[in-house]
């Protein structure tokens, strides 16, 4: 799929979806350090994605995006803030449930595969929010799960591959897999940490080309942590730039989409900061 | 020592039936010890595996661990004896006993050898802690339970022959007998059954966990 050519076909039904979508994730005043005597890896005052949007956040290593990632999918807890996803607010130390997190999908840069279990298995066992925590211990899914998982492995092309065990896989085909277990959660955000940065450039554009085709159809809302800016460039609608944990650029702010600030993977400046912009 | 190997030559195999029934039987200890020992350690690996359970659990268990582990099974063989009486049960609770104190110890290490991402992406996806035992940990360690816990059935085989020395059953129970009574041409068989018998364990040991890699 060629990622430009479909992208002003569709910015016009986006923009009217737009107007009266709400707010996938909406952060604020939100703080986050590892330990009390640990500096602050997070400190965002204001972020909003809307539904359906297409985000890359981009920056220099230890910039806080993985931690943000994390923040979103809950793995980690903010010290003070509000973070509203998907209409729910959760305060520092407010638990998600298993149905809430089944919503949000994971993509790791390391593919985080089941090695020893086959590529259906390794897609069925994203429905576990779906299926008695009971009926799991003997391993038992409903038809509707199995279908789920086969029409999820075919959604990335692995029917070939369904029975075979994850560790005998190229890194593209992993990464498919994984793309195919977040699938079957049905999530209404898809957060994808570093999804290529073990791949090469080849398969690097076949997954973000699947990704973004996988966003489309699904309608989900899909935010990559990227290092490279020409990737987060073809594929995002909208870049947001972080630094030391501050969120120093956001391209839906910006007039030119495609101007993306060197300066921010420089560590010779230190003044960039975004203008206070609250909506 | 040469007068005493050589007094067990021939082998007296008038005793066949003997040593078919007392092998039998060790190996049934030596079985039932460890599937005991096996279902008792499996919930306290989890219990005692530092990525599945708080601290304020895993150590404790931990240390009941170690404590199983630090007495003498032929001391466990003794109180059993003394508690049950003489036969092949005291020698089953001794070796369950002994035996959970290191498949306990072994499972918990295996579950914590378990790769954390797989069991990080289980739980993004909702899964609960039981599902993440069940999906992510003991997929991803199974051969490592298996090769434990055949690796403590081999242990086992050779234990309950000390423990037949105390009295509680089997082919040792026989050796003593012979031996106090100085039959070694009677000796020799059994020894020689038990040699068979601990090699094809260990051969068929091999042969499972080389299929389950």
């Amino acid at each position: 799929m060629e990622l430009s050519s479909n992208v002003e076909d569709k910015s016009n039904l986006r923009e009217i979806g737009k107007a009266q979508a709400e707010n996938a994730i909406s952060i604020r005043d939100v703080k986050f350090r590892y330990t009390n005597r640990s500096p602050y890896v997070l400190n965002i005052e204001n972020l909003r994605i809307q539904k359906g949007e297409r985000v890359s956040i981009i920056g220099p290593s230890g910039a806080g995006k993985t931690t943000l990632m994390r923040l979103i999918n809950g793995v980690i807890e903010h010290e003070s803030g509000e973070v509203k996803i998907l209409g729910k607010t959760f305060d520092g130390g407010s638990k998600k449930s298993r149905g809430f997190r089944r919503r949000i999908g994971f993509i790791y840069q390391n593919f985080n595969l089941i090695d020893r279990a086959s590529v259906f298995e390794n897609v069925l066992w994203g429905r576990v929010a779906y299926i008695n925590p009971l009926f799991s211990l003997i391993g038992r899914f409903c038809e509707r799960d199995k279908q789920a998982a086969l029409s999820a492995i075919d959604e990335v092309n692995l029917t070939q591959h369904m029975n075979q065990r994850t560790d005998t896989l190229s890194g593209g085909q992993m990464q498919r897999v994984a793309i195919a277990r977040v699938l079957v959660q049905e999530p209404e955000i898809i957060l994808a940490d570093e999804p290529v940065s073990n791949l090469d450039p080849a398969l690097t554009d076949d997954i973000l080309n699947l990704l973004a085709e996988v966003s489309e159809n699904h309608k989900v809302t899909l935010i990559m942590n990227l290092h490279q800016t020409d990737l987060a460039q073809r594929s995002a609608e909208r870049i947001i730039g972080l630094r030391s944990g501050e969120i120093v650029y956001d391209s839906s702010q910006e007039r030119l989409f495609n101007h993306v600030p060197k300066s921010l993977f420089d560590p010779e400046v230190t003044s960039l900061k975004m203008p206070k912009n609250r909506n | 020592m040469v007068d005493f190997i050589g007094r067990m030559f021939p082998p007296n195999t008038a005793v066949a039936k003997t040593v078919l029934a007392s092998t039998l039987e060790t190996l049934q200890m030596a079985f039932a010890g460890t599937v005991i020992s096996a279902l008792v350690s499996f919930p306290l690996g989890l219990l005692g595996a530092e990525n599945l359970s708080p601290s304020w659990v895993h150590q404790p268990v931990k240390g009941f661990l170690s404590i199983l582990r630090a007495i003498p099974i032929i001391l466990l063989a003794l109180m059993f004896v003394s508690t049950v009486g003489l036969g092949p049960f005291p020698g089953v609770l001794a070796l369950a006993v002994h035996s959970t104190g290191m498949l306990g110890k072994f499972y918990a290490e295996a579950f914590e050898n378990a790769s954390s991402g797989p069991l990080e992406a289980l739980e993004s996806s909702g899964a609960n802690w039981i599902q993440k035992v069940r999906f992510g940990v003991l997929t991803q360690v199974a051969p490592d339970l298996v090769r434990d816990t055949l690796f403590r059935f081999e242990l086992n085989l050779r234990e309950s022959l000390i423990l037949g020395l105390v009295g509680a059953g089997g082919i040792g129970f026989y050796i003593q007998l012979y031996i106090r009574s100085f039959q070694y041409d009677k000796v020799a068989t059994l020894t020689i059954v038990l040699l068979v018998i601990v090699v094809l364990v260990e051969q068929l040991s091999v042969a499972i966990r080389k299929r389950l890699r």
